[in-house]
């Protein structure tokens, strides 16, 4: 027989015994059996509720008194809705910000690559220790003798990005591309929805003209039909069978819609050990850790280096997680963001715990009584505690309403500047996190009040008329705001140090003058000749022809990777004078900009020495070159270089006169310190010849300067563009202005996100101080009144309340300027992003100080107005 | 409990009073172990039956005591030679009763003076 049971039945018993002994008792006070027995059940009351209630004593009671508490709980605060309304917001906006911020870090840092056992996969660079230069592209023959060699990996592939113009049926259009190797699909584990893989016999060069297409351009295109395969796609102008149909969303850090063989449309990339232009990713065979893999591969490597010295000597091996490598540098400052938005949660949580705190302390007498009355303590916790996390429950429900419109307002224009920014979103993870950063606060930020509220001296409450421990509320509440208030500084220095970081960047001279620059590039019509010569001479024509239209003050042709700020660059060694160095490895790097005549005047680019080229620079002419002050400093210190001879080993482009000098430009963004390869070379486009590269016109942009908008200027060109031949693209339309401001994105991000932090932490704060300072002039009534009445000023009692106020807001602010100062030196992920002044900047701090003593003062002034109005007789009576 | 009829929908007040009778339970008890029927009977003698127990509420609190440990039963035989089961003050329940009469009065003390706080302060 089961505990229970026996249990039921020993009451059942019992209660039998009872209702036998009241009757017999009936009985001899002279009942008949039957009125003594209805006598003795009237009497014991309903049977089966005591049953149940006994039985309830029994069962695990905590439910049914959850249930209790939460009803009595809404009660409560139903009752003042005012104080709830206030908490549940103030906690939404925090836990809102908070689940904002956790779904951005969770889809970008946290959330696996979307491929099979991702944590194997690792991207493979060349490094040159001796040059501190890491995570560079591959060459194409060192990846194919890995292959060969080495045994940590299941599986290698390689890639590059392209471009096409995809005409024939339709509108002619410019997609993007990759060209991969044989086994890229396999190595992520991309499993094709229709067709089949690249064949190892199919990546060769004169293999076959195969393409494997996107899911997305399969459905555009191809209205999703089966019989897609074995049909022609037009890239280019050339005809690509269709042998694979990719599945949908696969994208591999950038979206293409079209996937070709490597060796068959890059031959020349393949062939040459020199060139260092693939990315070549792999995956790890089961077990082996990265550490292994880059040993492994670093001794394979120092073969290579010792049997191709020309090429390789000095060579060696970065392995890095793919993971990582698609993040990047993001992580830092996504986690220190996050924590600014805690800090935010944190003071919503400070807000509502004094709120709390006042509660209690207003219903003092109420937990006193009941638990006089039996109710233990801690059934008096568990009902405050039951509130406070009803509170933050309902908080975190309209908070995910708040993060969800954040995501999309917010988020919304910045997403493109964040790695893996498509993956941001809300899913189930980031659900789990508000519930349980919901309930966290509840309990934590409930738990204290409830403590301190029901503590044993509360029983002097009852005595003290209500207001015995008024006091010790007070100061805990004092502690609260002085955290609040140097929270809040701490977020509003950094907003500030970040909102300075912008202006100086914008005032960063970065060389040229961005303004009323636009750039695009042209697909030239496919039946067009590619070779380098009919390309330049086409885009000499584009550009004459450009330069006719009204608004266009010059123009010309430069390739793409020459803009500054492009986020890619190309440097090549270089060597002055007549003694060629042993190996190129040491010769010293310069930025190579290939652009034509007018590209100074476009950019504003001063020219400091000689001249720059002219359309008489070509082919048949000498070649010459352009150096930057830096390179004439540093190599011919106290000379005149022009006139000099500079050999640029690059594409074996040989000897060439220095012809001018020109100025530096910052290259990789406003707060380019200058520090990493600073010297530049300038060649013109029209002198190139022999270059790697499969269609020269794809690495061609046209930069024109017009003080007309973009919108305005660019049908014209169109015009012009397709008025040379109907069946070219234009694409890439970019105003210098969006290239420049785009190197400033984590800048801006971060300042974006912190400002929204500190302005809601600066609103919650001072609702905050607001509440506590008007608590504490409401507990001091009579006091103000006694003072009022025995002769105290106005001014006096102004003091009083705006000296307390004063006294907490200068506390915090001290204890803000302390977390600032070591913040200041402990978190390199914000004082990276801060360019022209310091982490521990003390005017940003003193200005911040400024910015919150002075809201401070005013959310003490109306308060203070109030202890004014105090009219000592009231104030006497008050209770 | 003491008023005849208490609505269900008062169940916060059901809880406060719930302890007062814990507490008369126990008083009860110290002079030694009891049956149900007579612990209800006692309390409404030594009341002068001002308290008028609802004889079965005695039980829900009975059983609240055994699981606080404060009380414990028995089999026993009843004056009238019936087997009956006996409840009977453990120490800790002792100790109980103590903290709970102390609480008790201090609580009596408070409210008598705030119902009449005029005499009180003058």
């Amino acid at each position: 027989m089961s505990r229970r049971k026996r249990m039921i039945e020993e009451l059942d018993q019992d209660i039998r015994d009872h209702i036998a002994i009241e009757t017999q008792d009936n009985i001899e006070r002279g009942m008949t059996p039957e009125e003594a027995r209805h006598a003795a059940l009237r009497k014991f009351g309903n049977i089966a509720k005591v049953k149940d209630e006994t039985h309830e004593v029994w069962s695990v009671m905590w439910l049914e008194r959850l249930f209790q508490d939460v009803g009595f709980g809404v009660r409560t605060l139903s009752k003042n809705p005012g104080y709830a309304i206030v908490a549940i917001l103030t906690l939404a906006l925090g836990i809102g910000a908070n689940t904002a911020m956790f779904s951005v870090v969770r889809g970008v840092l946290l959330a696996p690559l979307p491929f099979h056992q991702p944590e194997r996969l690792v991207i493979i660079g060349e490094s040159r220790p001796n040059l501190n230069l890491k995570e560079m592209d591959v060459s194409y023959p060192d990846f194919q003798d890995w292959q060969r060699d080495a045994h940590s990996f299941e599986q290698m592939a390689t890639l590059t990005w392209s471009s096409y113009d995809l005409t024939g049926s339709g509108t002619p259009q410019h997609i993007d591309g990759m060209q991969v190797s044989a086994g890229f699909f396999a190595t992520l584990d991309v499993p094709m929805v229709l067709g089949r893989d690249f064949s190892r016999s199919e990546d060769q060069p004169q293999g076959a003209q195969n393409v494997i297409i996107s899911n997305r351009l399969w459905k555009d295109r191809f209205r999703a039909t089966p019989q897609v395969l074995g049909q022609y796609l037009k890239l280019d102008g050339a005809d690509y069978t269709i042998i694979g149909v990719l599945p949908p969303g696969f994208r591999f850090l950038t979206e293409a819609d079209v996937y070709t063989p490597l060796a068959v449309s890059n031959p020349k990339l393949c062939g040459d050990r020199t060139i260092l232009g693939i990315v070549s990713i792999a995956r790890l065979k089961p077990g082996i850790s990265i550490a292994q893999a880059q040993s492994e591969l670093s001794t394979v490597q120092a073969q290579l280096d010792n049997l191709y010295p020309a090429a390789d000597r000095n060579l060696g091996i970065h392995i890095d997680s793919l993971k990582h490598d698609f993040v990047g540098d993001t992580a830092g400052m996504l986690f220190m963001l996050l924590g600014a938005v805690i800090m935010v949660l944190l003071i919503a949580c400070a807000n509502v715990a004094n709120l709390l705190f006042a509660r209690a302390a207003a219903r003092e007498r109420e937990f006193a009584v009941r638990s006089a009355l039996g109710a233990s303590r801690m059934r008096v916790v568990r009902q405050l505690l039951t509130e406070s996390v009803l509170l933050a429950l309902t908080g975190g429900l309209i908070g995910l309403g708040i993060a969800k419109l954040a995501l999309v307002v917010v988020l919304g224009g910045i997403r493109d500047s964040l790695p893996r920014g498509e993956n941001v979103g809300l899913d189930w993870t980031v659900l789990l996190f508000a519930f349980g950063v919901s309930l966290a606060v509840g309990v934590l930020f409930g738990l204290a009040p409830a403590m301190k509220s029901t503590s044993k001296t509360v029983f002097g409450s009852l005595k003290a008329g209500g207001r015995g421990s008024t006091r010790a509320h007070l100061r805990s509440q004092g502690i609260f705001v002085i955290v609040q208030m140097g929270l809040t500084l701490v977020l509003l220095t950094g907003c500030s140090l970040l909102l300075r970081t912008v202006r100086e960047l914008r005032n960063v001279n970065p060389g040229f003058e961005a303004k009323n620059v636009v750039t695009f590039k042209v697909g030239l019509s496919p039946s067009m000749s590619r070779t380098e010569i009919d390309v330049q001479v086409a885009f000499q024509q584009l550009v004459d022809r450009i330069r006719q239209l009204p608004g266009v003050e010059a123009v010309d042709v430069a390739v793409a990777l020459s803009l500054p700020m492009s986020e890619r660059d190309h440097s090549g060694s270089f060597w002055v004078g007549a003694q060629k160095p042993a190996s190129m490895q040491d010769a010293p790097h310069a930025l190579l900009f290939w652009t034509g005549p007018d590209y100074l005047r476009i950019m504003r680019i001063p020219l400091l020495r000689g001249r720059f080229f002219t359309p008489a620079d070509t082919l048949k002419s000498e070649r010459v070159i352009a150096i930057d002050d830096d390179l004439a400093h540093t190599y011919f210190p106290g000379k005149n270089p022009v006139g000099q001879t500079i050999n640029v080993a690059w594409q074996n482009f040989g000897p060439a006169r220095i012809i001018g000098v020109v100025g530096h430009v910052k290259n990789w963004g406003l707060n380019d310190p200058g520090t990493d390869n600073p010297s530049q070379i300038y060649i013109s486009v029209y002198q190139l010849k022999n270059l790697v590269v499969p269609d020269l016109a794809k690495y061609l942009t046209i930069v024109v300067r017009t003080p007309l908008d973009t919108a305005a200027v660019m049908p014209a060109i169109k015009n012009v563009v397709y008025g040379a031949a109907e069946d070219q693209t234009v694409y890439r339309v970019r105003t210098m202005q969006e290239v420049v401001s785009a190197t400033m994105s984590s800048q801006r991000l971060a300042m974006v996100l912190l400002a929204a932090f500190a302005g809601l932490a600066l609103l919650v704060a001072s609702i905050g101080f607001y509440g506590v300072i008007s608590y504490s002039v409401t507990q001091r009534v009579q006091e103000i009144g006694v003072r009022v009445a025995l002769g105290a000023k106005p001014r006096d009692v102004l003091q009083l309340v705006l000296g307390q106020g004063l006294r907490l807001a200068i506390a915090g602010l001290i204890v803000g300027a302390v977390v600032v100062f070591l913040l200041g030196r402990s978190l390199p992920s914000f004082s990276q992003l801060l360019y022209g002044v310091k982490a521990t900047d003390l005017a940003t701090l003193l200005i911040a100080s400024g910015v919150l003593l002075g809201v401070a003062i005013v959310a003490c002034y109306i308060p203070a107005r109030r202890a004014l109005k105090i009219d000592p007789i009231v104030a006497l009576r008050y209770d | 409990m003491f008023s005849p009829r208490v609505s269900t929908k008062d169940k916060e007040r059901i809880e406060l009073l719930q302890g007062t009778l814990d507490l008369l339970i126990l008083q009860t008890l110290k002079p030694g172990p009891a049956h149900g029927h007579a612990i209800a009977k006692t309390i409404e003698f030594n009341s002068a039956d001002v308290l008028q127990v609802e004889q079965g509420s005695l039980y829900p609190a009975l059983h609240r005591l055994i699981r606080h440990g404060w009380i414990s039963s028995e089999e026993g035989t009843s004056e009238n030679n019936r087997r009956a089961k006996f409840y009977r003050l453990t120490t800790k329940g002792r100790r109980q009763l103590t903290i709970e009469t102390s609480k008790w009065n201090k609580l009596a003390e408070a409210i008598a003076r705030i119902l009449r706080p005029a005499e009180q302060e003058g």
